[in-house]
């Protein structure tokens, strides 16, 4: 791809290994003048419970933005089991096994809590390859079609699908504690369960990796504690490979087995939560201007 | 992959999973057949009934793409323009040809059920074709390209010897009646309603509520919206053959920006997303003109006011949409049903889209 001119930093690249459930490698985004990401290295594995912390604006969403497809890299490239998958669309991405969250929550208001979930779990069911030729993607296209007509003709393998959908979506709604929403629109939960109800919609995506932007924004002490245990369990249970946002850093070191520290987009410091926690540049970036700010208190 | 395999319930309802895809069907055949051989109304009943039929279908299909998958399409008109010209012109292609082994009146139905699905399709084809580029942007390009598209068609359409340039396609078959306009806005209606309440549905519901998410969470909007706009654009083509074989001639005067407009006022009216809110909106907007010219000719103003209605009607409609947005900019119904606004004694379907 494009020559990179900075040296590249390499994440801990064990070539034995399994390949990446998701990978960026030396991505970096501009938006006019403005550095947003530059450089960014990021390697997650099944069972990986990631942080990426820094203080506000420093590039967190934009590399998830990044990861998964919604902005285009001028610079790198994202692979997927090292597939790249950079110019691929967000669906494309997402039915590859990469799931979301947003920091400023994104769900479908008008519909219920249940049929939040169905969405999801219903697109992976769809035929879908990514790179295909023309005759095959007519194929596709006519399958689409085709299973317009099941839904219309209500034939009975769409129903026993729409019936599996539903039990799929209610369990994943029990497992997030939701299970008595189920009924209400999304735009009625408090805003603790929207939250919630935002990882059972991505979880229904069957995802490999889930990458959660600031989940815990809006939430009190304890509560920010049950959902971080609450991850930790998602990722057994689910076999995942998890990236966690977190704008507070007192949170994530609690969990995360390695942290990303990102300031105006660069990469200051990676490693486990004790090393970054002192690390020189770390303390500088969140004892900055945006540390005072959200902490109210003088340094 | 990772979630447990989990059993599926079996269907909790009485009537079979076979047979639950035709049942509304064995029921409105005869039905509509009833209502076609007891309607023995005057030649003017006739004609607004079919009208009303053909504006229900219009307006539910553009509910299908303005209303469930919130983007703004302005040209519905000109697809009604394809499938009408299209259907009549194979009509008037296939006028002496008859099926020998049916009866002559059932041959004419079957040559007429051929050139609606000849229209449709060839309205559907637009569809894709207007769809394909514009939808795979956001925001209001799909508005511009549909109003071009409608007039792009018109123009075409007066330029063309084949459909009788200005003056129009007449001497068309008259082979609709009432009963065949309802079959289809039946069609229509069931087809919307299964649609929505089907896994396609959600994920247009979800393309209208935020597409952003809708992409991450795998849906592939862009297909999504062109399957729905292709969808749209069908039951417009059929619309307009229905239209075609009940007036006596049609002309691009039929088929303007300010039938769009009507039909767009239909959908907004009735509630963006809400099927039977199209249906009586679709009802009311087509009586509504009617009524003020007998109101009118009841009056004694006969040839001055009565004759007018149709120039005030426009006004009339800017007028109220205006006051819709400004007292219930939701419309009618919202996104609800007729039966989720009924009054609270009757009984009611569980909330939720299915
Ligand atoms: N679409 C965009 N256009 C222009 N600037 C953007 C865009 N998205 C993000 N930015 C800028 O990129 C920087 C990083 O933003 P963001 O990734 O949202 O930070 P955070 O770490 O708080 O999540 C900010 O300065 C923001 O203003
Ligand atoms: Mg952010």
């Amino acid at each position: 791809m494009s020559a990179n001119a900075q040296p590249v930093t390499p994440v801990t690249l064990d070539t034995k290994a399994p390949p990446a459930l998701l990978r960026a490698d030396g991505v970096s985004i501009q938006f006019g003048g403005l550095k947003a990401l530059t450089d960014f290295h990021l390697s997650i594995q099944q069972g990986d419970l990631l942080g990426l912390i820094g203080p506000n604006g420093a590039g967190k969403s934009t590399a998830f933005n990044v990861l998964t497809g919604v902005y285009q890299p001028s610079q790198g490239q994202v692979l997927v089991r090292d597939t790249k998958v950079n110019g691929r669309k967000p669906h494309q991405i997402n039915l590859l096994g990469v799931a979301r969250t947003f920091q400023n929550i994104r769900l479908f208001r008008a519909l219920t809590a249940l049929d939040n979930v169905k969405v999801a779990c219903r697109a992976q069911t769809a035929l879908h390859q990514s790179r295909l030729g023309l005759g095959a993607k007519l194929v596709n296209a006519g399958h689409n079609y085709a299973d317009w007509w099941k839904a219309l003709l209500l034939t009975p393998s769409f129903q026993r699908e729409e019936r599996r959908l539903t039990a799929q979506a209610e369990h994943l709604l029990e497992v997030m504690g939701l299970s008595h929403r189920r009924d209400e629109e999304a735009r009625n939960l408090p805003y603790g369960e929207q939250r919630r109800l935002e990882i059972a919609r991505a979880l229904g995506s069957q995802p490999r990796v889930l990458l959660l932007d600031e989940p815990a924004a809006g939430m009190n002490t304890r509560e920010k504690a049950d959902l971080m245990v609450l991850i930790r369990k998602l990722r057994d249970d689910f076999k995942l490979g998890v990236l966690v946002i977190e704008h507070d850093m007192k949170l994530v070191m609690g969990i995360c087995e390695q942290i990303t520290v990102l300031d105006h987009g660069e990469t200051i410091a990676r490693g486990a939560p004790a090393e970054v926690r002192s690390d020189r540049k770390v303390i500088e970036a969140y004892l900055g201007d945006s540390y005072l700010e959200s902490h109210g208190g003088a340094a | 992959m990772q979630s447990p395999a989990l059993p599926v319930p079996e269907a909790p309802s009485l009537v079979p999973p076979a047979l639950r895809g035709i049942l509304p069907l064995l029921i409105a055949i005869p039905t509509l057949a009833l209502f076609h051989w007891s309607l023995t109304g005057s030649d003017f009943a006739t004609y607004l009934l079919s009208v009303v039929g053909v504006n229900i279908i219009l307006a539910v299909s553009l509910n299908i793409v303005n209303g469930m998958t919130g983007q703004f399409s302005i040209g519905h008109a000109g697809f009604m323009a394809v499938g009408a010209y299209i259907a009549g012109y194979t009509s008037l292609q296939l006028k002496e040809v008859a099926l020998s082994f049916l009866p002559v009146s059932a041959s004419d139905q079957v040559l007429f059920m051929l050139a609606l699905l000849v229209g449709g399709v060839a309205a559907a084809l637009c569809g894709f074709l207007v769809g394909l580029p514009s939808l795979r942007l956001r925001g209001d390009y799909l508005a511009i390209v549909t109003l071009g598209f409608g007039e792009i068609i018109r123009v075409f359409v007066q330029n063309t010897d084949a459909f009788g340039r200005a003056l129009g396609l007449s001497g068309i078959p008259q082979y609709s009646s009432p009963g065949m306009v309802f079959f289809w806005v039946f069609l229509v209606v069931l087809a919307a309603r299964r649609l929505a309440g089907s896994s396609h549905g959600r994920s247009l519901w979800a393309i209208r509520e935020d597409e952003v998410a809708a992409e991450a969470m795998g849906v592939d909007t862009t297909g999504y919206k062109v399957r729905a706009f292709v969808f749209s654009s069908f039951f417009a083509g059929i619309a307009g053959g229905l239209f075609a074989h009940f007036v006596p001639i049609i002309n691009p005067g039929s088929f303007t920006f300010v039938r769009s407009m009507e039909i767009v006022v239909m959908v907004v009216l009735g509630g963006l997303g809400s099927t039977t809110g199209a249906v009586v909106a679709a009802i009311f907007l087509t009586l509504l003109p009617e009524g003020m010219r007998s109101l009118f000719g009841a009056l004694g103003t006969e040839g001055s006011l009565a004759q007018r209605v149709d120039q005030i009607r426009m006004p009339i409609y800017g007028l109220l949409l205006v006051v819709l947005m400004l007292s219930r900019p939701q419309g009618l119904f919202g996104t609800k049903e007729l039966w989720d606004v009924l009054p609270r004694w009757l009984p009611r379907k569980r909330r939720g889209l299915a």
